[in-house]
């Protein structure tokens, strides 16, 4: 889009709208890639539409959908990525076991899984704010220790059959799973908060360019601590969400959790630079990573073949995606 | 701004590649030694002197000759700017085409051929999407990195392992040069060629220029996009080579070989002073080294029969303060 | 007694012991290393309770299941000069290379319950264990839905290799010798890494995928895979009517038990070690090995597997009781003296 268009007054109304069009292009890029995804699916095998596809994909998408968002706030901040996901997650659901077996009531098991990740996030903050290292290599480092010490704590834990947490991992509200609404309700009221709130907009000036967010007097460090610590803090309400549906789970359990959680970032268009995107595309690109599994086995693929197909479809949308953002330069 | 022949030599104004012997040891590389002296004396004082006896280098040795030479050629990758998170996936297909092919009486040159050849296609696609389209190395790679795994455990089909034991390749593998075995010699001696083509060569000045400021390098006319494609296709070459070796050591191939081993690769690559996120930085020198001190502390961890989880624990807490120092250093600051 | 007596006895003995130590047995230990089990480091810590006992030096190193580690630490093992050596290998692949660098070091090997010519096989009959199973929950099919199940399903592990194989098709094998004209196509799997969490989406793709079946049977690798597919159809509202039988018998025992399991196969793997020693060891620490019977079906020492249903497996304490009262009872009696209840 070079500036002589834009000044061009006839094609005004025709730049306004592909502006408009563009801003809206990646979301209806995902949203196209899901539809035509459910319409070939349901071309081979009608009875993909029903309600039990339906609930599966959704359940899926609970824990990664919330977990999305604890990694994407650290994206968007400027702090690359988050690898101590799986660690933090495991060590909020352990304690929301042993506190669950203590018969504690719900409430307090669900604070007390936000306080822990909230702990788990607070001391990579505090290692990366106050060594000032890259936060890829701690939480790579954190997670290693995090696996390792969890293995050595417990082996196997389970959620008390019959506890409230139990319950709630099989329960529905309005036809859908309670796991589920959550996770609606978070991606969008934080979608909205980030864009609309002082604290928000500072996070995404942080991630954009810290030397203008500094020059503008806001606090790289208290930012990114709190970034981090929040950020865990959502992944302790995943582990809420993980360990009330999965029967007995292990220090290594969460692991393959981590690479659909980045490949739901990514495919949000939230940029790895930081500083870019919006949140509520989480919604879209969590829902079409955790269809994809579900169409592949109703079209008969063995698990081998379907981690062929996950791994070139995050291949192919990341390399179109870029292909799609050089094509149209503004 | 325009290309006189006067702003091609002054490539050097832009890009200061140009660095001593002694710039270039000090740095990550002589704190990665210090760290490599010292866990040298913990393992002399808690295992005692049969911790350097030529049995048990050897055994270390032979465990890292895979490590050394796929981190070597990783390295390249990194110090261009780009990360390939497949090459411990790249290594798994490797691995079990070979022994596939073995299996079906190929011989081993031709067997290896096809492999590295398969391989260096599939570093090439990573390469088309991140060169050419320009898309993210960490989501590109990693997606390729499930993608491999599936072939990979298609080629090992439902019998899960494909046994290979070709005579002439154990032999090869497992021959020792003076006591130690000859390719973890060999891996030692390409880390010191990488090592002077990347501090002395042009080449090497082309891949750290890319690495470290793209559009400098752009405008002394080196070509971003070649330097890197190549260092996409080395990557993957370096895997598949991995994978090859790997197929002489166990006479086998299965499901899950080569699994997790981009995080070894590359955590002992930034205990050595490269960065995942930052080309331009690292040395090859340093980077087997950090391979050595994570090889040596595991080796400690066994001899002295502590549980192997306390060697992740004691890994994670030396990146950090690898990273740490390289950071007091000047290194890469996140400010 | 005074004294000067009491310390020459004190010298006696200190240097009988020392004397003694300098050639004493030394057992090397190689566990399998994965984090998904109890039973993996149970293995080994009963291994070294019963070297200890036995006055031996015991040296115990970590697969971490991985064929190149395993291949390493059979290095380490003649390094250090043990002299013999007991691994749970779960790369099999591997063995080859293994059994040539203990084998040619002269280091007996005893393996557990993936055969490899030339090693001592201590173990499970897997095929055995899982048409066992398989047969158990066949009565219960027969019984309670007249062998007319809507869906069976596997859970499959596959990186558990050839085991995988062995326990999976083995149930499938015993349901069908109760049940034996079940239609082939419904018999489905997924892949559910042997973990129930891991396993949990997967299950629910599975079941999406046959929406219409409520009468579901469960067979699989270990208790954790099919518990997958239990929480995944308490999940989706249809588990009224799930019938799962396990392997292992990790998550059938205590007070936690989900009652759709209804029956798992214990090998009590964590007394292996038991038989290992022995039938095995024992004999070659007194410098008389017995003959090298390296197949499964003619084993070194045959591990007998011990299918149990829900309410039998209630009389069956946990693992960590288990391994408590195995280690306290007189060496060589077997987790399965103590705790089958067939």
């Amino acid at each position: 889009m070079r500036l002589e268009h834009a000044i061009k007054p006839e094609s005004s109304m025709s730049t306004l709208l592909w502006l408009r069009f563009r801003a809206f292009s990646a979301p209806i890029f995902l949203l196209t890639v899901w539809l035509l995804l459910i319409i070939a699916t349901a071309i081979y095998r009608p009875d993909f539409i029903s309600y039990q596809t339906l609930l599966a994909v959704v359940f899926t998408m609970s824990i990664v959908g919330v977990m999305a968002i604890g990694q994407a706030l650290v994206t968007i901040s400027g702090g690359f990525l988050d690898l101590s996901q799986p660690s933090c997650l495991i060590f909020a659901s352990f304690v929301s076991v042993k506190l669950s077996e203590a018969g504690m009531p719900f409430i307090i098991v669900i604070l007390a899984a936000i306080i822990t990740g909230l702990f788990v996030g607070a001391i990579n903050a505090l290692i990366i704010v106050l060594a000032r290292l890259n936060p890829i290599i701690v939480t790579l480092a954190t997670n290693f220790i995090g696996l390792a010490v969890l293995y050595l704590m417990f082996r196997a834990a389970e959620v008390p059959i019959g506890s409230e947490i139990h319950t709630f991992g099989r329960a529905y509200f309005l036809g859908l799973p309670a796991t589920w609404w959550p996770m609606l309700i978070l991606i969008f009221i934080v979608g909205l908060l980030i864009h609309q709130t002082r604290y928000g907009r500072q996070t995404i000036a942080v991630g954009g360019n810290r030397y203008a967010a500094q020059t503008r007097g806001i606090s790289l460090k208290k930012t990114r601590f709190l970034i981090f610590s929040i950020a865990g803090g959502f992944v302790g309400f995943a582990a809420i969400l993980f360990c009330s549906a999965s029967g007995p789970f292990n220090s290594a359990s969460a692991n393959i959790l981590q690479l659909n959680v980045i490949a739901a970032v990514i495919l949000a268009g939230i940029s790895l630079e930081g500083g870019r995107g919006h949140l509520w595309m989480l919604f879209l690109s969590v829902g079409l990573l955790s269809t994809v599994p579900t169409s592949l086995v109703f079209f008969g693929l063995s698990s081998d073949a379907q981690a062929i197909f996950q791994g070139l479809i995050l291949v192919i949308a990341v390399t179109f995606d870029a292909y799609r953002s050089r094509k149209v330069t503004l | 701004m325009t290309n006189t022949a006067a702003n091609l030599d002054n490539s050097k104004n832009f890009i200061n590649t140009d660095r001593s012997w002694k710039e270039m040891l000090s740095g990550p590389v002589a704190s990665i030694t210090l760290v490599f002296f010292i866990v040298i004396a913990l393992g002399l004082i808690l295992v005692g002197p049969r911790f350097l006896s030529f049995s048990n280098v050897s055994i270390t040795g032979n465990y890292l000759i895979i490590p050394l030479i796929v981190g070597a050629f990783a390295g390249f990758a990194l110090l261009s700017g780009v990360v390939d998170l497949s090459i411990g996936s790249m290594l798994g297909f490797s691995a079990a085409l070979m022994a596939l092919l073995l299996n079906q009486d190929w011989g081993i040159i031709s067997a290896g051929l096809v492999t590295l050849v398969c391989c260096m296609f599939f570093g090439g696609i990573n390469a088309i999407c991140i060169v050419g389209f320009g898309a993210g190395p960490i989501p590109t790679t990693l997606g390729m990195l499930t993608a491999l795994r599936g072939i990979t455990w298609l080629i090992c089909g439902p019998s899960y392992t494909i046994v290979a034991f070709n005579l002439k390749l154990f032999t090869i593998v497992n021959h020792r040069f003076l006591g130690i075995p000859t390719f973890f010699l060999v891996g030692l001696l390409l880390t010191l060629i990488i090592t002077l083509i990347v501090s002395k060569s042009r080449l090497g000045r082309h891949i750290k220029a890319v690495g470290g400021d793209e559009q400098a390098a752009e405008r002394a006319g080196i070509s971003v996009k070649g330097v890197r494609f190549l260092s996409l296709i080395l990557s993957a070459l370096g895997a598949g080579i991995g994978g090859i070796i790997m197929v002489a050591q166990i006479t086998s191939a299965d499901r899950m070989m080569g699994f997790g081993l981009e995080f070894e690769v590359y955590a002992a690559l930034m205990i050595g002073g490269y960065s995942i996120l930052r080309g331009g930085v690292g040395n090859p020198a340093g980077g087997a080294l950090g391979i050595l001190v994570v090889g040596a502390l595991g080796n400690i961890i066994d001899l002295t029969a502590s549980n192997s989880y306390f060697a992740n624990i004691i890994v994670g807490m030396l990146l950090l303060s690898a990273v740490y120092l390289d950071r007091l250093r000047g290194g890469d600051s996140y400010d | 007694m005074n004294k000067f007596v009491k310390n020459f006895m004190f010298s006696v003995v200190a240097i009988f012991l020392i004397s003694s130590s300098a050639n004493a047995f030394k057992l090397g230990m190689a566990v399998g290393g994965h984090p998904c089990c109890d039973w993996m480091k149970s293995q080994g810590d009963v291994a070294r309770a019963i070297a200890e006992k036995k006055g031996w030096e015991y040296l115990e190193l970590n697969n971490e299941g991985d064929s190149a580690t395993a291949v390493k630490n059979a290095q380490i093992f003649v390094q250090e000069g043990v002299d013999a050596v007991i691994q749970f290998n779960a790369q099999p692949g591997a063995n080859p290379a293994i059994q040539q660098i203990l084998g040619a070091a002269g280091i007996p090997v005893v393996t557990y319950d993936i055969a490899e010519e030339g090693m001592y096989f201590v173990g499970i009959d897997n095929l055995g264990a899982g048409i066992a199973g398989g047969e158990g929950l066949g009565k219960l099919v027969k019984e309670k839905w007249n062998c007319e199940p809507d869906l069976v399903v596997s859970a499959e592990g596959a990186a558990a290799g050839i085991v995988n194989t062995w326990r999976t098709g083995g149930m499938r094998t015993g349901l069908g010798n109760i049940c034996p004209d079940i239609p082939a196509e419904k018999y489905v799997s997924f892949e559910s890494n042997g973990d129930a969490a891991a396993g949990l989406a997967p299950a629910r793709d599975l079941l999406a995928a046959n929406p219409d079946a409520v009468r579901i049977a469960v067979v699989g690798l270990n208790d954790g895979g099919v518990l997958a597919l239990v929480n995944a159809a308490e999940q989706l509202g249809r588990a009224d009517e799930v019938m799962a039988w396990g392997q292992d018998g990790a998550f059938i025992t205590g007070d936690n038990v989900n009652p759709r399991l209804v029956g798992s196969v214990f090998y009590f793997l964590e007394g292996y070690a038991v038989y290992a020693i022995r039938d095995v060891i024992d004999g070659i620490a007194a410098g008389n090995p017995p003959p090298v019977k390296w197949e499964a079906d003619d084993p070194a020492s045959q591990v007998k597997p011990c299918p149990a249903t829900a309410a039998e497996a209630q009389l069956v304490p946990l693992e960590a009781e288990r391994v408590a009262q195995l280690l306290a009872a007189p060496i060589g009696t077997t987790a399965y003296d103590l705790f089958c209840v067939n």
